[in-house]
């Protein structure tokens, strides 16, 4: 360190400026969204992908308290942090890839609105063993438009139910993938991811054609 | 193609239709464009905003967790605080506000007022996008790009 250290002072000078004196060029950032109730392989889908070992951050959500945990209470906010994890994928120098693993709990609302902004689409992690956990997930991008994909984690091939079942279980329209994957395993989460960006492609052609 | 009908106890409904979808459920719950009425409420953990002097709503809503942030070439060497000079020694290359959050431990709201902060300041360049849908031309270019990963 090369100022003091002072307790109550809680300043430090700092040199900033990069040599040639020009802007530099920042690359592009896009994202994928990978959800599902808990432990049920997002943060080993992140880690699959991302060319460094998944960062946390900490994030305030603010909870609005409606639906399923209190009927009735729905004005109720509280506030909570909760634990994301990302990833990250260059693509080029002028674009990267983030992929952020969010806990997919129907409270946080706020947290969720300003993640999917502007991210190209989800990818929604299931165990067959607890497929009602990801329902608020697929609730929540069916509503709010975003493409989203449906990924069995396959545990070692172990399936309790068939991709036409969890079909079912969820059901979503006939046009969302339900697919199986392993979440250790690089090219197996990259082809997954693969058919969020089919989704995500498809719906930004819709769009620039209206 | 055929489902077991969920009512016949034969076969009963396992795995179990998405409560959201039936027409007794409490609800679920929708996206929220209320951005103003809940940010406001903070009052149970205030404790991560002290360091941006309690503000919580000074964040730029365009500055998302995946924002690229860049030194800004003009400028002026000033005093910073502590938590500003180790964000501002985090950008000499690109770097998301997501990764200055997480490398910094500082909350991502935190992060996201210090670098508004920053900007505001004149230290940090913050490329928010103009436009945050994304393209098609964009997207080819992310599929070409994974599928070209092993
Ligand atoms: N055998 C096997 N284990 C897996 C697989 N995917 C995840 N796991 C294990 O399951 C556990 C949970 O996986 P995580 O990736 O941490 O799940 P998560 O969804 O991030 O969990 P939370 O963040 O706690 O909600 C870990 O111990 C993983 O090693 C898989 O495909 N096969
Ligand atoms: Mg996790």
């Amino acid at each position: 360190m090369d100022y003091e250290q002072s307790p109550d002072r809680h300043v430090g000078t700092a040199r900033v400026g990069s040599e040639d004196g020009r802007p530099k060029k920042a690359p592009v950032p896009v994202k994928i969204i990978v959800a599902g109730g808990f432990g049920v392989g997002k943060t080993t889908t992140v880690g699959a992908i991302s060319e460094i070992s998944p960062l946390t951050t900490e994030a305030e959500m603010t909870s609005a308290s409606m639906g399923i945990d209190d009927p009735g209470e729905a004005s109720l906010k509280t506030t909570t942090t909760i634990a994301m994890d990302f990833g990250v994928q260059t693509i080029d120098q002028t674009l990267k890839l983030y992929i952020f693993g969010t806990p997919g709990q129907s409270r946080f609302a706020f947290m969720w609105d300003d993640l999917i902004k502007g991210a190209l689409g989800a990818l929604v992690v299931v165990d067959t063993a607890r497929i009602d956990d990801c329902y608020p997930a697929v609730d929540y991008f069916e509503r709010a438009g975003l493409p989203f994909v449906v990924g069995v984690n396959t545990f070692n091939g172990q399936m309790n139910y068939s991709l036409d079942e969890v079909r079912w279980a969820l059901a979503i329209r006939e046009d969302v993938p339900v697919l199986a994957y392993d979440a250790r395993f690089r090219g197996s989460v990259r082809d997954a991811l693969l058919v969020v960006l089919d989704q995500a492609l498809d719906k930004a052609i819709r769009q620039k054609s209206t | 193609m055929t489902y077991p009908d969920p009512d016949d106890p034969a076969s009963p409904a396992r795995p179990s239709v998405r409560p959201f979808l039936q027409p007794s459920s409490s609800g679920g719950y929708r996206p929220a464009h209320r951005v103003e009425e809940t940010v406001t409420d903070q009052s149970v953990s205030l404790r991560p905003f002290v360091i941006t002097s309690g503000r919580t709503d000074g964040a730029d809503p365009g500055i998302g967790m995946e924002t690229q942030v860049t030194l800004n070439p003009m400028a002026a060497p000033v005093r910073l605080s502590p938590e500003m000079r180790a964000i501002v020694g985090m950008c000499s290359e690109p770097v998301s506000v997501a990764e200055i959050s997480a490398r910094l431990h500082l909350h991502l709201g935190v992060a996201r007022i210090l670098v508004g902060d920053l900007r505001a300041a004149g230290q940090l360049d913050v490329h928010v996008l103009d436009n945050d849908t994304p393209d098609p031309e964009t997207i080819m270019r992310v599929i070409r790009g994974l599928r070209a990963i092993t």
